[in-house]
């Protein structure tokens, strides 16, 4: 059996605290042990830390949750130095300002993948998609893989499964505008429709999608 | 843009799917300043949507971002050691617990208590009580997990100069020089130390710091609490 020697001064009051049961949540390189709930807790609270200067903080927040933010800006841009660009300028506002996150408004999780979304957006708008880039698939179904991914997650499982309800046609809009960034006018050339018949069936899906989801 | 509440919503949803124009989106930007509807119709949308992200595969990210950031911002490299939080909230209570129980005078017999009916861990245990070098009691207990990891948690209300922070270092027997593990939180969230220190009669400094920790990477300011690792078994 053991007896914890501790240094404890005279002059101070004596401490003790809880020993071998703590709860771990998050520990660097061993995301595997981590479960999405323990996940975004942990953003929220590197988050906290990031916020009064904590550079390691800040570094963990970047090791687990650059890679998801990356795959987002590489999906939009289709360029890795474009993506590049959009995950560090992203990362440069959460230094900056991670004071403005909001957990009333939305978790960490959502957040980052704003900040890094809009930005790649932003620069895709303004320097346009180069050819000869990350090739881009003609359809969103052609990644079936993608729904079951998103089920699977604690986060993605309702809205995967709402999604799985709407009409195809509707589905497909709305994954290649979140996914690929597409505009109304890119989706319509996109599936040779006309632009007005885009427009309503996306926000049509969008109310369906809305719909379920508050359900 | 037309102030129906639909259109309103409607709006959110195209910018938040990325649909706008940049015009429009620019638009929609300036208006989210001006209207708290449309900025809490957006942020709806956001957490509605953004887990869509999920569906993708993560891709490593090239190693050029982060050496950019670590450049513009200044951060410097914390060596082989990361710490993390873990929610504090069934800990808390133990907290609770214990100042309670730390005022009594049979604290100490409770302490060892304690010890006695944890889980005897399958590595060597060494735990510190980081307490203060003089001044008001405050402090922390710094103690491995089985597995060795070192978990350092806050036992009660740590003062702080106003704008100043406390940051925690690690020296290792016979070296010269500290370790940074880091800025201390100041809600008292227990901190996960990674680092690959030896154990055995580390000493564990906490010094107060600029805001965001030393700049130097080096201790700065004086040092106001110290304790060593020791082992207990």
């Amino acid at each position: 059996m053991l007896i914890a020697r501790l240094d404890i001064p005279s002059s101070s009051a004596i401490y003790c605290g809880t020993i071998g049961s703590l709860p771990m949540v998050a520990l660097g390189g061993h995301e595997d042990l981590l479960n999405e709930t323990s996940r975004t807790v942990g953003l929220e609270m590197l988050l906290e830390r990031c916020a009064v200067g904590d550079q390691a903080a800040f570094r963990q927040l970047y090791d687990l949750s650059a890679p998801q933010l990356y795959a987002v800006a590489l999906r939009i841009t289709r360029q890795p130095s474009l993506a590049a660009d959009a995950v560090h300028d992203a990362f440069l506002q959460v230094w900056q300002h991670a004071d403005r996150f909001d957990a009333a408004r939305g978790n960490a999780e959502t957040w980052l993948t704003s900040l890094a979304r809009y930005r790649a957006l932003d620069l895709i708008r303004r320097h346009g998609r180069e050819v000869g880039g990350v090739e881009v698939p003609d359809q969103a179904d052609e990644e079936p893989g993608q729904l079951d991914r998103l089920i699977r997650q604690r986060e993605g499982a309702a809205l995967g499964r709402c999604l799985d309800t709407l009409e195809t046609d509707k589905r497909q809009l709305v994954m290649l505008a979140f996914l690929d960034g597409l505009t109304h006018a890119e989706l319509a050339f996109r599936l040779k429709a006309p632009l007005g018949t885009v427009k309503s069936w996306i926000r049509r899906g969008l109310m369906d999608l809305r719909r379920c989801l508050e359900a | 843009m037309s102030a129906e509440p639909d259109d309103l919503d409607l709006r959110a949803a195209e910018y938040v799917l990325g649909l706008l124009t940049p015009v429009e989106a620019e638009e929609t930007r300036r208006a989210l300043t001006q209207s708290d509807e449309l900025a809490r119709a957006v942020a709806h949308w956001e957490s509605l949507l953004m887990p869509l992200a999920g569906a993708l595969q993560p891709e490593p990210p090239p190693p050029l971002i982060w050496q950019r950031l670590e450049a513009e911002l200044g951060v410097r490299q914390f060596a082989q050691a990361s710490i993390t939080p873990f929610p504090s909230r069934p800990l808390l209570g133990r907290i609770g617990f214990w100042r309670g129980a730390t005022a009594a005078a049979g604290a100490l017999a409770a302490c060892l208590a304690l010890l006695l009916l944890r889980t005897p861990p399958t590595g060597p245990h060494y735990a510190a009580a980081i307490a203060p070098m003089q001044g008001p009691a405050a402090t922390w207990l710094a103690e491995t997990r089985p597995d060795g990891v070192l978990v350092v948690s806050a036992l009660g209300q740590t003062a702080r100069p106003a704008g100043k922070d406390l940051e925690l270092w690690a020296l290792a027997p016979g070296a010269t020089k500290p370790v940074s593990l880091g800025v201390l939180p100041v809600s008292g969230t227990p901190v996960v130390v990674a680092a690959t220190l030896p154990r055995d009669r580390l000493q564990l400094l906490v010094s107060v710091e600029p805001a965001g920790g030393s700049p130097s990477g080096q201790p700065t300011g004086p040092v106001l609490y110290a304790g060593t690792l020791t082992k207990t078994e």
